[in-house]
């Protein structure tokens, strides 16, 4: 029925299969909708946030996908800059992961300020100190990069690009991409950086803070290259993913082995210092202040098993299995240790922001815990149905995987 | 068309910088910033002249004299009013909320009757009189027809009430309060006025019971005076110890807490007697003989720690360190300023007495009570005897007859009663229940008819020598607001209705009685109402007496073994008069009420015994009640005791209040005390299932 | 981070162990603050209380237990941690005195300074704030009404400061030199046990001035070095010692032995 606007060549399912599909995302967004509704109605109070978890399963969200969309950046770097071309069969895939991450990251934060009409205060009224001034500038600069990324995909689309003027946008848009990759590598490993800042420079937090040289540059380079070195695995895990759904190969194995490769190295040298890190903290800063590093954690919820998967079953164990070229080229073991890599990343966002306001700082206040409700759930569920819902659209529609003709051959 | 790179370039340049020309976005920029800064949903400030005005506020348990600040005429915040002797400045967290209860939701509009459907209609005031009076014509001069019950122990309207109730041949009590109990005590030693207690010159306080930081006596006062004995930063002038059951605002401020069983204060009192009469004590009282016979042969250390829980070395420790003073002074008193009876007094006033401190500076003081304002009305401490609990528990047994009319002012007794299910049920046994409440209370609900005081903000005021006090005094306010609805002041109300009954009490309308108080006592009313206080330094002269063989009947040993009720009273919840303040909400403790729930606190020791845990829900059953509470763990609270707050399980007032946890009163057992006869309730037992 | 330095410097001192815990105080800062009347207060962590009285003990089982009060302004830090954060200069700490303000027209609500103040002096705007059935008429002509949505805390009772130089101007006197006593926050005039004590530490002729040289003075998490400027006083060695971290063998605790701060 719609088969005269998929990408030339290929073959999609039914629309009514596609629409059967299309209808779960469509149920949770509409939930996530209404749940936004009420958050905008009634005010932040309906989310289980309070006043000691001011930050919370948002902002976890946020800066979880901000890192897992660095495969955007981080990939156009490598192929636009460095020139790695064989990249060119992912780049598309990336590029609207990155999208999606990002928009939806901005989507949540309209819901998570208690004041979204005044989100441009950040621009006229900028406080050059604070780490979020420069979150805020980059995180929209590079969202408004990757939506002139995004664009060409659109207009690639067979009959939009019918349309002699949106084929030229496009075809301009695509001239200039290495502008845009070169741009948008800049912005972003600012604000990745600046969102470990944000918690690094909290001299209040001592779960969070670092002192002097591990503030600037350590923390923000741990940000960075925990996001690098998450971000592509992050990539490939959805391909492989809508490999799965479609039943189709997408992506040659060799690019997303070179993927992992790429995420490995990255890992491994974020890990090195990483560990560097935690332990200049346990054993240097916290002492001085007069903690203890047992202090840091509290029961199950905040437990030191949330340390030891980040650093070791979810750090050193992907690290490894990713620069191993024999474990790396077994798609199991890649596809496992790009989960563990991502959930790794996921932790450490989490327990930076969580985390870190959970501890009590006066001897006298108490752990407090922090559990999401169902209004923070179904927003956050929404963003995910939203990207399914964008990505199904992409892979229907849009000429998203250049060697899709070639590997589905029969 | 075909573009080329030109024309691409100029036409995102040309969009980006036309748009940014046109006043579209700046204009909405600034548009939304002002729209989000005046949403019309949250309210606007009220600017005017801001005054301030000096008033007694009558929220609190005690009268409490503060600066009043109102813009354009409406009352906003308080403070202490430092100039004022009745309360030395500061403001307790009842009368801080008072202009939010000025304006409470609670507040009942104007005059009501109940309809025959159980509704209340709204009616004029001068149809509720009629309706008043005519019911009152009915049970003129008939004994045990009308009762009449106050809940304001100083203002000069229960003056008023009283004799006006003496004109109508009928009764006038006081709600249960800590003065009762004193009064019995009193006039048991042979004593007439009334006790107070000259802490700020004292250099040891041992408050036994007496939970003087937030419910015994005048708090606000107690507290000032606690205060300047201290100067932060400085040397403690005065020693403070608390002796109780549970580790309340008194024992957090005290130098020391001494941990005594509930209810045992007059063991506990008698146990020091013991040691001081050893180390030779001694008085000159017509009875010292039986007295010191009494105390040496039933109040030995090893029988003492046996009831109390307190060690007989300690025991002597603290009678020695009291003996040691220069101006020691020992008050005692409930915990929860309710119920004591007369024995806990008169066993502190013995030591009192044999330390040589009655009527000493800085020691127990005998006060003369102020010239009486309307003459037919009973003396202040011969009302403050009347046992309004025993009269209820007479009803609820069926062996006095329920009145015809019942009047409540200022008070909420089915809310505050001891043993509440019982004898809340027996004050609406009453014919025709009459309440003058300000708010749509407990009792409100249940009237026959409501005739609304407005609040102190809004009428005339009194108060006299607060309970506990070392000096007679008295304060005044004017009104500060305009009354906000359609309420009456009782005493205008009810010397209308005295003179439709041919009861001549000597007065038109209210401000003339209080001016007549004032002018009665000596005081000069224009400076009262300025927030000056008027203070006597006179003392009742004559001798009291240990009152030996009322004690020897009063205080009787503990049988143990039991889990014994601590109930608390903290202002912060209110009073028994005034449910939870709208703003004080927020300031209650999370291990008091945890959300609907009550918690009552126990320490990790009776918990285990118990078989509980920290929030584990139980029922506590005594012999009044149930409550459903749960469990907190708390250090503070003595062995084998609960401890629980009062104040909360309001099932009327607002949403604010109704519906938070449970009403402690439920699960008081009165008994009687020997030797005087008066209802008590502060040993009460509790099981828990 | 820059550290401004002012000639007058407001700060509070309480006296622990005068505090009984009544929460006159809170009262009192909401009337004078206008924060609106909570239904459901029991959950701590979402109600508003911009002075909040902390109950304190020494951990130890009956009959050993003892209790403090303290009460907890925002504690208006000389190196606040909040103030850095804030990506729009809703908050600042740039008057004379040393008050850290905060802008509600300004505020976005992000709530990173929620997240940086270790003190939890901060608080955020749930819902709506409602005076329900008139009760809006008891609203203090000190303190704007704010919004949801935006970040809330103590500032001293500025307004009453604002008050006090007036009143200095127009009685001819330096309103930067004001005479103890003129400027005192709703808090201290409300306190029964006159437990707190407020003024210009750098001024010799107020009483805060030698009230912070007590050797009994402390202030809560001195380890950090925000700087508070609010003081605590108590007799009580462990009151004293929950004011900060000291971990065994720690160089805090060496520190501490020292006897320094």
């Amino acid at each position: 029925m719609d088969s005269n606007l998929f990408p030339e060549g290929t073959k999609r399912c039914g629309l009514a299969k596609f629409m059967l599909w299309m209808a779960f995302p469509a149920a949770i967004l509409l939930w996530g909708v209404y749940a936004a509704g009420q958050i905008f109605y009634h005010g932040i109070g309906v989310t289980g946030l309070d006043n000691y978890f001011g930050f919370g399963l948002w902002i976890t969200f946020d800066l979880a996908v901000i890192a897992l969309g660095a495969g955007a950046f981080f990939t156009g770097f490598l192929k636009y800059i460095l020139k790695i071309d064989q990249l060119k069969n992912i780049i598309n895939l990336a590029v609207v992961l990155g999208f999606l991450c990002y928009s939806g990251a901005m989507l949540i934060l309209t819901m998570d300020i208690g004041q979204p009409i005044r989100a441009w205060f950040g621009y006229w009224h900028p406080n050059v100190h604070s780490m979020l001034t420069e979150v805020i500038f980059c995180i929209t600069c590079y969202c408004t990069v990757l939506i002139i990324e995004f664009i060409p995909l659109i207009f690639e689309q067979k009959q939009l690009n019918k349309i002699p003027f949106l084929h030229h946008f496009a075809h301009h848009l695509h001239v200039n991409m290495a502008l845009f990759a070169g741009i948008g590598t800049f912005l972003s490993t600012f604000h990745q950086g600046s969102l470990g800042g944000m918690y690094g420079v909290m001299f209040g937090r001592p779960y969070a803070f670092r002192e002097g040289f591990f503030i600037w540059p350590w923390t923000f380079f741990l940000f960075v290259l925990s996001a690098v070195g998450s971000g592509p695995v992050f990539t490939v895990l959805v391909c492989t993913l809508m490999e799965k759904m479609t039943g189709k190969k997408l992506v040659e194995y060799k690019v997303k082995a070179l993927m992992g490769k790429i995420a490995g190295t990255m890992l491994c040298v974020y890990m090195f210092f990483k560990i560097i890190d935690t332990w200049a903290w346990a054993t240097g800063y916290l002492p001085s202040i007069g903690l203890t590093f047992e202090q840091m954690f509290y029961g199950n919820v905040y437990g030191q098993w949330l340390l030891w998967t980040e650093l070791v079953l979810c750090g050193i164990v992907p690290a490894i299995m990713l620069i191993t070229p024999s474990i790396r080229n077994n798609p199991t073991l890649l596809y496992s240790a790009a989960i563990l890599d991502c959930i790794g990343v996921t932790i450490n966002r989490y327990v930076f922001t969580v985390q870190t306001i959970a501890i009590p700082v006066m001897p006298f206040d108490n752990w407090e815990i922090y559990a999401p409700n169902w209004a923070e759930w179904a927003t956050t569920l929404m963003i995910c149905a939203y990207g399914a819902l964008v990505l199904s659209l992409c892979y229907r529609y849009q000429p998203m995987f250049p060697q899709e003709l070639k590997l589905n051959k029969k | 068309m075909g573009i080329d790179r030109r024309t691409f370039i100029q036409l995102v340049t040309g969009g980006v910088v036309g748009s940014l020309f046109t006043p579209v976005i700046w204009k909405s920029l600034d548009d939304a910033s002002i729209w989000s800064q005046n949403w019309p949903w949250i309210p606007r400030l009220k600017y005017g002249t801001i005054t301030e005005q000096a008033s007694v506020a009558k929220f609190g348990a005690a009268p409490c004299a503060e600066i009043v600040k109102s813009v354009g005429g409406s009352p906003y915040l308080t403070r202490g009013n430092a100039e004022n002797e009745m309360s030395k400045g500061g403001v307790d967290p009842v009368s801080a909320s008072g202009p939010q209860l000025m304006y409470s939701l609670s507040r009942v509009n104007g005059p009501m009757k109940k309809t025959a459907e159980g509704k209340y209609e709204s009616i004029s005031w001068e149809e509720a009189e009629k309706v008043l009076s005519e019911k009152l014509a009915a049970v003129k001069g008939k004994k045990g027809k009308l009762a009449v019950v106050s809940g304001d122990t100083t203002g000069t309207a229960t003056e008023v009430l009283s004799g006006f109730a003496a004109g109508m041949g009928a009764e006038c009590y006081l709600m249960p309060s800590e003065e009762q109990g004193a009064a019995v005590a009193l006039s048991s030693m042979g004593g007439k006025g009334q006790i107070g207690y000259d802490l700020e010159n004292s250099d040891f306080v041992l408050f036994v019971g007496a939970d003087a930081m937030d419910s015994w006596g005048s708090v606000v006062r107690n507290q000032c005076v606690y205060s300047e004995s201290r100067p932060t930063g400085e040397e403690i002038k005065t020693t403070y110890i608390y002796a109780g059951p549970f580790q309340n605002s008194t024992a957090a401020a005290a130098d020391r807490w001494v941990p005594v069983a509930p209810g045992t204060g007059a063991i506990f009192c008698l146990g020091l007697a013991y040691h001081m009469l050893k180390a030779g004590a001694s008085s000159s009282a017509s009875d010292f003989a039986d007295f010191k016979t009494l105390v040496m042969s039933r109040f030995s250390p090893d029988k003492v720690e046996k009831a109390t829980g307190v060690a007989g070395t300690e025991m002597a420790a603290i009678a020695k360190r009291i003996m040691k003073s220069s101006a020691p002074v020992v008050v005692a008193g409930s915990e929860f300023a309710q119920g004591a009876g007369a024995a806990d007094v008169i066993a502190a006033s013995a030591v009192n007495m044999l330390l040589g401190r009655i009527n000493k500076e800085g020691g127990m003081k005998i006060l003369p009570e102020l010239p009486k304002a309307v003459e037919a009305a009973a003396g202040r401490s011969e009302l403050a005897a009347k046992d309004f609990v025993g009269y209820l528990a007479g009803i609820a047994s069926g062996k006095v007859a329920a009145p015809a009319v019942m009047m409540s002012y200022e008070a909420n007794p089915i809310y505050a009663l001891p043993q509440n299910t019982a004898l809340a049920q027996a004050v609406e046994k009453s014919g025709f229940l009459v309440s003058f409440s300000t708010y749509m209370d407990e009792t409100a609900s249940e009237a026959d008819l409501i005739m609304p005081n407005p609040t102190c903000y809004e009428r005339f005021e009194d108060a006299q020598t607060p309970y506990g006090v070392g000096a007679a005094m008295l304060a005044a306010s004017a009104p500060v607001a305009e009354p906000l609805y359609n309420s009456k002041p009782t005493v205008d109300v009810v010397l209308g209705v005295a003179s439709v009954l041919g009861i001549d009490l000597g007065y038109e309308s209210a401000d003339e009685v209080y001016q007549a108080k004032a002018e009665k006592a000596g005081a000069d009313w224009d400076s009262l109402i300025e927030g000056a206080a008027y203070v006597s330094d006179s003392t009742e002269s004559g001798s009291i007496k240990f009152a030996a063989s009322v004690l020897s009947k009063a205080v009787t040993m503990p049988k143990g073994g039991e889990i014994a009720l601590a109930p608390y009273s903290k202002l912060i919840i209110g009073t028994p008069t005034v449910a939870i303040p709208p703003l004080n909400v927020v300031a209650i403790s999370k291990f008091e009420l945890m959300g609907k729930d009550l918690m009552v606190q126990v320490n990790s020791k009776t918990a285990k015994k118990l078989g509980v845990s920290e929030g584990s829900k139980v029922k506590l059953a005594g012999a009044g009640g149930e409550c459903a509470v749960r469990i907190h763990i708390n250090e503070g609270v003595m062995n084998d005791v609960i401890a629980a707050p009062l104040g909360f399980g309001h099932t009327a007032w607002d949403a604010y209040s109704s519906g938070k946890g449970e009403n402690i009163s439920k699960l008081l057992t009165v008994g009687t005390e020997s030797g005087t006869g008066i209802s008590v309730w502060t040993s009460s037992f509790v099981s828990i299932a | 981070m820059q550290q401004m330095e002012f000639d007058t410097k407001w700060t509070m001192v309480v006296d622990v162990d005068k505090c009984t815990g009544c929460g006159a105080c809170m009262v009192s800062c909401q009337a004078e603050n206008n924060i609106a009347p909570m239904k459901e207060g029991s959950n701590k962590l979402k109600t508003l209380t911009w002075m909040l009285v902390y109950e304190l003990n020494n951990g130890k089982e009956f009959p050993n237990r003892e209790v403090a009060y303290l009460p907890r302004p925002c504690m208006q830090c000389g190196h606040p941690a909040c103030v850095p954060v804030c990506p729009v200069v809703a908050t600042t700490k740039d008057e004379e005195g040393g008050i850290v303000s905060q802008i509600y027209p300004r505020c976005i609500g992000c709530r990173y300074c929620m997240a940086a103040c270790p003190y939890h002096a901060r608080y955020f705007g749930w819902l709506d704030p409602v005076w329900p059935g008139g009760m809006d008429k008891a609203l203090s002509p000190s303190t704007s009404t704010r919004p949801r949505g935006v970040v809330e805390k103590c500032n001293f009772c500025h307004s009453r400061l604002l008050d006090a130089r007036q009143r200095a101007r127009a009685e001819g006197m330096d309103p930067n030199k004001l005479p103890d006593g003129w400027y005192q926050p709703a808090c201290l005039e409300s306190c029964p046990t006159g437990a707190i004590s407020f003024g210009d530490a750098k001024n010799p002729e107020h009483k805060v001035h030698e009230l912070i040289k007590n050797p009994n003075a402390f202030r809560i998490l001195e380890s950090i070095g925000m700087e508070p400027q609010v003081y605590y006083i108590s007799r009580r060695d462990w009151v004293r010692e929950q004011s900060d971290n000291v971990a065994p063998g720690s160089h805090a605790e060496n520190h501490a032995a020292e006897g320094k701060h």
